[in-house]
Formats: structure tokens, sequence, C-alpha cells
């Protein structure tokens, strides 16, 4: 056990840590500040200030030099996650193509690919989302019936696709379509790039139970795509699109805790403040909450330690996801199970606004549904990890 | 950054569970579990262990030991958990801890190459009936004559492992000002009585001690701080057991299951298994990384051990609970008989989940060490 980070890394933690002190307004750091903002508004301030931090060198941590990157080591991007959390950075308008698309691009994109996508997403010019759930396509994401016609050097696609994250910001959007007519299941599929700026691309928002709007559906009607435009090889879109999801290993669980643990920091003040402390049933419901976020740091170092020996993570992936959102959603069932009334209303005294921690709680339901949910999760585990027969 | 074992380490802990499988297996375990009245200390398992350092491992160099840490040590315990092994292994390394930590030179050098190379068995008492594990439960009292060494103690202490195998016995007890302090009383000791209390954890024996004026060498840094210190490396090494056990229960249960046909099928196929399992599968690997954790803390005399402490206790208290609770569930009718082994499992868990504080009691401390 070595639980410590190279001088190296720790000289990065220094220079990031001063350069996010001196770039995060005051304001940025009251809890619920960016719910006073519209989403456009929110969206446009987070793109601009993403960028800074680019020209800064503060983004594509991992990524290598040639692609605009830092070059860095895993330990750094977990470093980033976690000093960006804490100094309450905004979270990134381009995660869908930071995360998932850029990676994959590296990994298997053609050379004008590589050149022309890779440097505007990192410079948030060109905001990405993911074409993937359907209506009649969730957990089955293989049952995707949004198909494409070749027609000329161009396929026409007609479709539509649903839980788009900013598909109201998005200009592009890698979506999995069915190029081969009549093909069933994982075979027939392409993972194609859309310009959402046409004609035949339509995005209306989706209000979440929270109020907010951070999905929408985007609807195909004859939207035109070239052909060259495929990200693998046409008809080899499933083995495309679990490569991409592969690379959600990356997500960091240093920085998952950090933001969760302020959560559970906030909760137990409000606790405090509305005389729920001194109860022993609130008290063991809380500490449950805590135990299981302790454990997620702790499995964050571990699979830190697991991505620097060069081991593939395979399922391990979804135990992670299983602890951090289940432990993430719990934590906000002890809110209201231990404020009680007080936890449902926004102003429950003149000078205490609860309504940031209700935008959390009640997007604590979706983060066990989105990106694969608690229930093929643990028939991964079952599966994969420990062997069971399908 | 490296939050692993060690190749030597995985080494040590292989080295351990395949001595197990070859010269202390479950039929062996049903052995001690059958013999009640027997003391439940086989000596072919015993010096096993400590030919191969178990006993060892905390003792420094200069008195025979291996001078290696917790994360070492709970390598030992998690295996001896999946083999639910039985004997004096964590009364001994705890009594031998005491010493190192709190014993005069020359308490060392009496003690510790005895009890590392297994020559004597230690064992340690430091909680009264109902009290809690913090060192305010303690129910021994010492008396120190002006002028004597030696103290004399008066009390109770229970539930204890082996105090009818132990040459030694490290007595947690309060001193007329009401600070807790470390003791030695010899076996033999006058006024020292220890009585079986028939534990139905067939893997263990456990009794109460009582000392009645028994003479008694005070540790000569055995101060309230000494007192937590072998509570929290008591708790550890314990959840690291729990955990071993949580995770033979599963690896067990999760082999039966593929292979058991109902309705033409494996069981292990249903999802009302499957899903179970692998919620099982998560907690019981978080409450191993808890454990090597919480080990690690200690090693290193990290600010946040004591959280990390109750976070292990709690969390492999739960993880071995829940995960033996379900190996007699999804082993089905077999699971609930004497000839299975399940119930081995079962009830070293639930016996060993509440030592050193159970679940509640380190939540508990966990949110007053964070929240207060």
């Amino acid at each position: 056990m070595d639980l410590t980070y190279t001088a190296e890394e720790e000289q990065f933690r220094q220079e990031l840590r001063t350069w996010l002190a001196e770039n995060i307004p005051t304001e940025w750091t009251v809890p619920g500040y960016w719910a006073t903002l519209s989403d456009t508004e929110s969206f446009e301030k987070r793109r601009e200030w993403e960028a800074r931090k680019t020209a800064a060198g503060f983004s594509g941590i991992q990524w290598p030099v040639e692609y605009g990157g830092r070059g860095g080591t895993p330990a750094m991007k977990a470093i980033y996650d976690e000093e960006t959390v804490r100094a309450h950075a905004p979270q990134t308008v381009n995660v869908l193509g930071l995360t998932f698309l850029a990676p994959t691009i590296m990994a298997i994109g053609t050379e004008k690919q590589k050149a022309e996508i890779i440097g505007p997403m990192l410079r948030n010019e060109v905001i990405w989302c993911q074409g993937f759930s359907e209506p009649g396509a969730g957990s089955d994401l293989a049952a995707v019936a949004t198909r494409g016609v070749l027609d000329g050097d161009e396929y026409v696609v007609n479709g539509q696709k649903i839980w788009t994250t900013n598909a109201m910001h998005g200009d592009k959007i890698f979506t999995i379509v069915r190029t081969e007519a009549g093909s069933e299941k994982h075979k027939g599929l392409s993972m194609l790039l859309i310009d959402m700026d046409q004609p035949g691309v339509e995005a209306r928002p989706l209000k979440q139970m929270s109020g907010a709007s951070e999905f929408g559906e985007v609807f195909f009607t004859d939207a035109r795509v070239k052909a060259e435009d495929c990200l693998g090889e046409i008809g080899q879109g499933w083995r495309t699109a679990m490569l991409l999801l592969s690379f959600e290993r990356g997500a960091s669980g240093v920085g998952q805790y950090t933001e969760f643990r302020r959560q559970y920091d906030e909760i137990v003040a409000e606790a405090k403040r509305f005389g729920r402390a001194d109860d022993p049933v609130a008290r063991q419901e809380l500490a449950r909450c805590l135990v299981e976020l302790e454990c997620l740091r702790y499995h964050a170092m571990h699979i830190l330690t697991q991505v620097e020996q060069g081991r593939d993570l395979g399922s391990e992936s979804s135990m992670t996801k299983l602890q951090w959102s289940e432990a993430f959603q719990d934590l906000w069932e002890a809110f209201e199970h231990v404020l009680g009334p007080e936890a449902t209303l926004a102003a429950p005294r003149p000078d205490v606004d609860l309504s940031p921690f209700h935008a959390q709680d009640h997007w604590s339901r979706s983060v066990t549904i989105w990106g694969g949910s608690s229930q093929v999760q643990r028939n991964i585990v079952a599966e994969r990890v420990l062997g069971l027969p399908r | 950054m490296f939050f692993a074992l060690t190749d030597e380490q995985q080494a040590f802990a292989s080295t351990v569970t395949e001595f197990l499988a070859d010269r202390f297996d479950l039929e062996a375990v049903r052995g001690v579990v059958e013999d009640p009245d027997g003391d439940g200390h086989p000596l072919t398992l015993w010096k096993g262990l400590a030919d191969q350092g178990a006993l060892a491992v905390l003792v420094p160099e200069e008195h025979d030991g291996l001078g290696l840490g917790l994360v070492d040590a709970q390598v030992v315990a998690r295996a001896l958990g999946a083999g639910v092994a039985p004997g004096p292994w964590l009364a001994t390394v705890l009594a031998a801890e005491a010493v190192r930590i709190a014993g005069s030179a020359e308490q060392q050098s009496r003690w510790l190459p005895a009890l590392a190379a297994g020559e004597t068995v230690g064992i340690v008492a430091l909680r009264g009936e109902g009290g809690a594990w913090d060192g305010s439960g303690i129910t021994v009292d010492a008396n120190s004559a002006e002028g004597e060494s030696t103290s004399r103690l008066n009390g109770s202490a229970s539930p204890v492992d082996y105090p009818a195998v132990a040459g030694l016995i490290v007595v947690a007890a309060t001193d007329a000002s009401g600070t807790p302090g470390l003791y030695l009383v010899e076996a033999g000791a006058s006024g020292l009585t220890v009585r079986d209390q028939r534990t139905y954890d067939g893997t263990a024996r456990v009794g109460a001690v009582e000392f009645a004026d028994t003479p008694a060498e005070p540790l000569a840094n055995g101060d309230a701080a000494a007192v937590r210190a072998l509570l929290a490396r008591g708790a550890v090494l314990n959840a690291a057991d729990l955990v071993g056990v949580a995770r033979e229960a599963l690896t067990r249960t999760v082999a039966y299951d593929r292979d058991r046909n109902q309705f033409g099928v494996p069981v292990g196929s249903f999802q009302a298994l499957k899903h179970a399992l692998a919620d099982l599968h998560v907690a019981v690997t978080m409450a191993e990384h808890a454990v090597l954790f919480a080990a690690h803390a200690l090693d290193t005399d990290d600010e946040g051990a004591a959280i990390a402490v109750a976070v292990a206790g709690s969390k492999a208290a739960d993880a071995a609970w829940n995960a033996t609770g379900a190996m007699i569930q999804f082993f089905g009718g077999i699971g609930f008989t004497w000839e299975h082994e399940a119930h081995f499992f079962y009830k070293r868990a639930r016996r060993r989940a509440p030592l050193f504080g159970s679940a509640a009691e380190h939540r508990e401390a966990l949110f007053v060490a964070t929240a207060l």
C-alpha cells in the first residue's frame, strides 16, 4: 500500500489549484448558484470558462500532446477531478464528447476525423451529443430502429433519439443508426457523426421531474450525413459503441467522492440546523451513507491502481457504477428521512433555501437508470464477474 | 498510488490458505465443532501457523518477529476467516500488540518471542458484560498498594476468546482514579477463574474471566491511549476475519448455484438470485477495500485512522452478516442442515460481528468523528 502521489503529480495539483483559485468567481462557490441561471446562460458561461481552462492547459489531462492534451498520468486525471470539484468548478458542457467520443476517435478514427474533430471539441467550439437511446431501445440498446439509407455518398437518416444530454446546445451527434435494411439486433448498425445544424434534425427539450432540462429528444427527418462520417466501419456500429462505452471506466470515483462528500456534509449541517442530528436513528442512517461514500473513495484508489498497472478493468466498471449510483441515491433518501417534513420545503425558514437540495434529490433518481440501469449492471456482475449462467 | 497487496503479501495469503486446505480443511473444522468439550485449539493447526510466521507477523524483528504491519496481518486474518479456522490466533496477536505498544523493554523481551513462536497463547480481556468497546465498558478494577509494583485486579471480563488455554492474559482495568490501563495476568494466578460460556460458534471457545484480588503486572505504558490503540487493532483484524468469512461464503454459494438445477435450469440463472449475489459481491469487495485501507491507516498513523476503522468495522460486519445469511438461503434446505458447512460461516459471522464494536456502534463513532 502506498497512497501517495509522485512529486510531479503533486506539483500538477498545486499548479491546478492555483489556477482554479484565480479563475473561479466567488459567487460560483455559493450552493445552488448555477440553478439561479437560465439553462442557456449557464451553458454559455460554462462553455466560455472551459475554453479558458483549455487555453491554460488544464483540459484533456490524460490525452496525448499531439491531440492538444496535457499528456498526463491517470493519477493526474484523478487529481484534476478532485481539485475541480473542490474548487466548485462547473461541470463540463462537452461531457459526452470528451469522455466517450474523443478516446474512441483516437483509437479507431480516420486521420481526417482525428484532425478535424478532437481539437474543436477540446476548445468547446463543437458540442457533441450522444444518440444512443430511443423510445423503444433503452436498456435493450440493440433494438435501435433509427435507419439510414445510402443515397450516393450520403446516408439519409430517419428516426428518433431520446435522453440526449445537451440536445438543445449540441452541434453534432454521434448516433447509432441501422444502416442495413432488415438487419436485427447487433448487426447492420453504424456509428454516424451527424451535423445537428440542418433542416432534417430537430431537437426538443425534455423537462425532467426536477424541472430542469438536461436531456432532450432528437428527431431525424431525412437528415443527411456523408458516408465517410462514420466512426469505425459501416455495419460495425455495435463494436464501435461497445468500445466507446468502455471509456466510462476512466470516470473518476475520486471526483465523485469529493462531490458527494460535500453534499453529505451539507445534509448533516441541515440536520443540525433542524435539530435532527441528536436522533440516533438519523445518525445511523447518515453514517450508513458515509460508510458507502468512504468505500467509494477506497474503490477509486483501487481502480486507479489497476489502471496504472495497465490492467483491463473489464466488467469491474459495473461494480463501480453500482457503488457510486446507489450510494448517491441512498444519500438523498437519507436527506428526506432525516429532515422529514422540512426536507420537502424550498423555504422552511425565511433564510433557508433547500431548492438546490431538491435539485440533487430529484436528479439522484436518474443515476440508477442512465448509463446502464442498476438492474443491467447487476446482470453484468452476476454473469461476467461471478460467472452465473445466462 | 498503490492500493493493493504486494506480490509478497499475496504469496503470504496463499501460503496460509494452502496450508489450511492441506492440513486443516472443513472436515478438521467439523471435528472441533462437534467436540464442544474440547479446547478448540488443535496443536497441528497452531504449530503450522507458528511455522509460517503467522503469529510473528506484527512482532518486531529484535524479538524474533517478522516486523510487518497490519496490512500483512489482515492477510492472515482473512485467510483464517475464509477457512473458518479455530484457535486463538487473533487473541495471541492482540496480546502481543499490547506488549509491543505498551510494554517496557523488559516486558517485551520476556513475552514477545514466546508469543511470536506460539509457545505461549495470549489473550485479551478488554470489556465487561453489556459494555461498550471504547474503553468505557471495562468492569475490572486495579488497585496498587503503596510502593508495590504488582497490582490487584477485581471484577470480570466477558466474552473473552480462548481463556482456558491462555498462558498470558492482557486485561484492561481502571485504576482508583478511573483511568483505564493494561495489565498482565499469568495463567494460574491466584483468584483467577475462567468459566466456559459455550458459544454457538463451534470454531471458537469463549469464556468469562473473573478476578478476585488477582495479582497483575501493569504494562509500563498501558494508558487509555494504549487501550484505544488495542481496540482499534482488534476491530480491524476482526473485520478482516469477517471479510474472509464473507468472501468464502459468497464464493461457495455462487459455485453451488451455478450447478444446482431446478425447473430444468441452474438456479443461478434466475435474476432473483443473480441480483442478490451481485449486490453481495459489491458489498464484500467494498468491505475488503475498507479493511485494507483501515489497516494501512493504522500502520501509517494516518490522522483519519479512527474514521477508517469505523468504516471497516461496520462494513465488514454487515457484509459477513448478509453473505452468510444468503449462503443458507441460496443453498436451500441443505444449507440449513447440521451436515452442511454453511452454519460454520453463519455462526462465526454472527459471533464476531459485535466484537470490538458492532456495526451500529462503529457507525455512531463515525458520525461523531465526522459531524460533531
